[in-house]
């Protein structure tokens, strides 16, 4: 058992600590400062800032050199998330192409698309969308009906997605699109990765429970795709999904754990203020949730030793995200109950403004859903994990 | 970062693990749940055997003839222990072993030490009642050799009781033996203190904590063996996604119950700041996780699962008397808000 990081690991944490110090504004890390912003200029002022931190050299950790990454073990990772959590960084702007698209183009994608995709992205040039979902095909996404008919070096695309994060502000989209005609179910579907600035493709935004938009609708409407930029196979895109969603997993459960364990800090705190950290009830209630906190730190260090010895996780990744979005959602629905005939109002007697807390209650709804619903992620342990007949 | 089992703590287990299987399986299990109270409940075969195997010797210092090894290889046995339900005072002896090493004068260790580590004899520990007023429910009191409990009802002091007389104490889970004891000789270990009985404490609530998960774990495994073949409506009830998702969320409990008990092992063996919160973490997970597991043995076994004749039961009888043994989940819960809130 050794619990540290190496000699170099912590060098890197130290390094990353007195940027990430000198580079974020006092007033970003107010609580409230980015709810207080519309979703455009929280969009611009995180992107800029993005593209500071990777040209200070604080992007694609783990990404090789030769993508203009750093080359970085996956400690450096889990550190460098847990830093960010830590310096109350915003958010990233480009998610899904980071943890996701960046990874599948180093597998398997040409050496054009390498070349094409994976600096721009580094630097957050390129804003990238995942166009998995439609109205008819959610957690059955084989059931996608959106279609894409070569026409010489291009496909034509016609069809809609829907809650497609980043719509809005989305520069390319990388979309699962049927392209051999009357094909069913998991065959003769490709990834095409589909400029989104073109006269056939619209976005629109979809307002969430929040209030905000974060996610949208895209229509392809004859949406034009050069043949070469399909990933992966023609027609074999369900494999190159697969792949896509297995960079799930990996080590950000790290700081997952440190940002959760913060709000806990804060729930707890909003308890003492109400005087309902005396409630036995709620005392169990915390405590129970601590109990998941600590079980989903543990279990992240788990993951990130296995991921340092190089092994594959594969269908356990359902595991990490049961633990961390059960968890999230549960931390949350303590929260209501703490504040008890209050729960809704926008601020405490004392001035305390639950806004943020608020916005995080809101929030929590969505992550059993997104990513594999809880419902997906437990049939999926069931039969592949314990072997249970389908 | 490194957590996880090593190569060699898991080959620990695993040995623990198959020497049940091949030679003290659940039949024989049932053989000393059906003796009943009149037996001692210690099978002279697998007792010799965690002499010989080390099992009782794991933590013993080597200049005493023992292993030298930490928390983290005895809980690695403890879950081994619990997933096969077996019966015998190893707990109360790897413990008694653990304070007399901590607590005691050269003279006591030289005399115990290497009796304890070699299965010679059995110990017993106790964190309830007291030496001078009688200490009710000692696990395998009746045969031990030596017991280690609390001098009097508040002092920090702990003791040595040799020659108690035992009374056996009925219980329901008959994989172990319950004994009150009184009189005897009493002789106080010199080094004991609130903070090394606190220890203690931690300790023996962690090797709970890890026969709790190897329960949970092995109710679980049998219990997903037996809905992968048991047929209804035509098709395996496994295939039920009720049946299904709720094996799942089992499989994650006590898979975190699993890292919470290692870490809580290593936080006590290191002395790490977060010690008490992980013992208590664990604890808790723990006692939950193999409640619920064990009660799904018997729910997804069906009518059979309530049959004396399976033995869903003795999972779940033992899961009940360890989940609350030095603290019930309410009790840990109420540590950890002590600390965190
Ligand atoms: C905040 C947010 C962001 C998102 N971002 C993106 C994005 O960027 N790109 C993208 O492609 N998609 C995105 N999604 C969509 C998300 O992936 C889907 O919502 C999700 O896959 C579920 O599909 P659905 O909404 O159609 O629900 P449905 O699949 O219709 O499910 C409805 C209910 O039925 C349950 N259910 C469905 N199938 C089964 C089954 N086989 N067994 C048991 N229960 C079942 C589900 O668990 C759920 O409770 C986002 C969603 C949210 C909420």
């Amino acid at each position: 058992m050794d619990l540290t990081f190496t000699a170099a690991e912590e060098e890197f944490r130290s390094e990353l600590r007195s940027w990430l110090s000198a580079h974020i504004p006092g007033e970003w890390t107010r609580p409230g400062f980015w709810e207080s912003l519309d979703d455009d200029e929280s969009f611009r002022l995180r992107r800029d800032w993005e593209r500071e931190k990777a040209d200070a050299g604080f992007a694609g950790i783990e990404w090789p050199t030769e993508y203009g990454g750093r080359g970085g073990t996956p400690g450096m990772k889990a550190i460098y998330d847990e830093e960010m959590v830590r310096a109350r960084a915003p958010r990233t702007v480009n998610p899904l192409g980071l943890a996701f698209l960046a990874p599948t183009v180093m597998a398997i994608g040409t050496d054009a698309q390498r070349k094409e995709i994976i600096g721009p992205l580094l630097r957050n040039e390129v804003i990238w969308c995942q166009g998995f979902s439609e109205p008819g095909a959610g957690s059955d996404l084989a059931a996608l009906s959106t279609k894409g008919v070569r026409d010489g070096d291009e496909f034509v695309v016609n069809g809609q997605k829907v809650w497609t994060t980043n719509a809005v502000h989305g520069d390319k989209i990388f979309t699962l699109v049927r392209t051999e005609p009357g094909s069913q179910k998991h065959r003769g579907i490709s990834m095409l990765l589909i400029d989104m600035n073109q006269p056939g493709v619209t976005a629109r935004p979809l307002k969430q429970m929040s209030g905000a938009s974060e996610f949208g609708e895209v229509f392809f409407d004859d949406a034009r795709v050069p043949v070469s930029d399909c990933l992966g196979e023609i027609g074999d895109g369900w494999r190159t999904a697969m792949l896509l969603l297995s960079f799930e997993r990996g080590a950000s459960g790290i700081s997952q754990y440190t940002e959760f364990r913060r709000q806990y800090d804060e729930i707890a705190a909003v308890a003492r203020k109400l005087g309902r950290d005396t409630d036995p009830v709620i005392r169990d209630d915390l405590a129970r949730v601590l109990t998941e906190l600590e079980c989903l730190r543990l279990h992240s260090m788990h993951v990130l030793t296995q991921v340092e010895q190089g092994r594959d996780l594969g269908f356990e990744a359902s595991m990490t995200k049961l633990q961390w979005s059960e968890t999230f959602q549960d931390l949350w629905e303590v929260y209501d109950r703490i504040l008890g005939e209050d729960a809704t109002l926008d601020a405490l007697p004392d001035g305390t403004d639950l806004r943020p807390l608020h916005a995080q209650a809101m929030w929590s709804r969505s992550v059993t859903i997104w990513g594999g619903s809880s419902q997906v992620q437990r049939t999926i342990t069931a039969e592949r994990v314990l072997g249970l007949p389908r | 970062m490194f957590f996880a089992l090593t190569e060699e703590q898991q080959e620990f287990g695993a040995a623990v693990r198959d020497y049940l299987a091949e030679r003290f399986d659940l039949a024989a299990v049932r053989d000393v749940v059906e003796a009943g109270p009149g037996d001692d409940g210690n099978p002279a075969a697998l007792w010799t055997a965690a002499g010989e195997q080390g099992w009782t010797a794991v933590t013993v210092p080597e200049e005493h003839d023992g292993l030298g090894l930490g928390l983290v290889e005895a809980q690695v046995i403890a879950r081994a222990l619990g997933a096969g339900v077996a019966p015998g005072p190893w707990r109360g002896t790897v413990l008694a072993a653990d304070a007399i090493r901590l607590t005691g004068s050269d003279e006591q260790r030289a005399a115990w030490l290497p009796r304890l580590a070699a299965g010679e004899a059995v110990g017993a520990f106790t964190t309830r009642g007291s030496a001078a007023d009688g200490l009710p429910v000692v696990e395998y009191g009746a045969i031990a050799d030596v017991v280690v409990a609390p001098s009097g009802p508040d002092a920090p002091g702990l003791c040595l009781v040799t020659g108690a007389s035992a009374t056996p104490a009925g219980s329901y889970d008959g994989t172990t033996r319950l004994a009150t004891l009184a009189g005897g000789t009493t002789e106080p270990l010199p080094g004991a203190s609130a903070g090394l009985r606190r220890q203690l404490t931690d300790r023996a609530t962690v090797l709970v904590a890890a026969d709790l998960v190897g329960i949970a774990r092995e109710a679980l495994t049998r219990t997903v063996a037996y809905d992968r073949d048991r047929e209804q409506f035509g098709v395996p009830v496994g295939s039920f996604q009720a049946v299904k998702h709720a094996l799942a969320d089992l499989h994650v409990g006590v898979t975190m119950a699993a890292h919470a008990v290692l870490y809580a092992a290593h936080a006590a063996d290191t002395g790490a700041d977060d010690a008490e919160l992980a013992v208590a973490v664990a604890k808790a997970k723990a006692s939950e996780v193999a409640l619920q597991a064990t009660a799904a043995m018997i729910q997804y076994h069906g009518g059979i699962g309530y049959t004396w004749e399976h033995e869903a039961h003795f999972f779940y009888k033992r899961a009940r008397r360890l989940a609350g043994q030095y603290g019930d989940v309410a009790s840990q819960r109420e540590r950890i808000a002590a600390l965190t809130v």
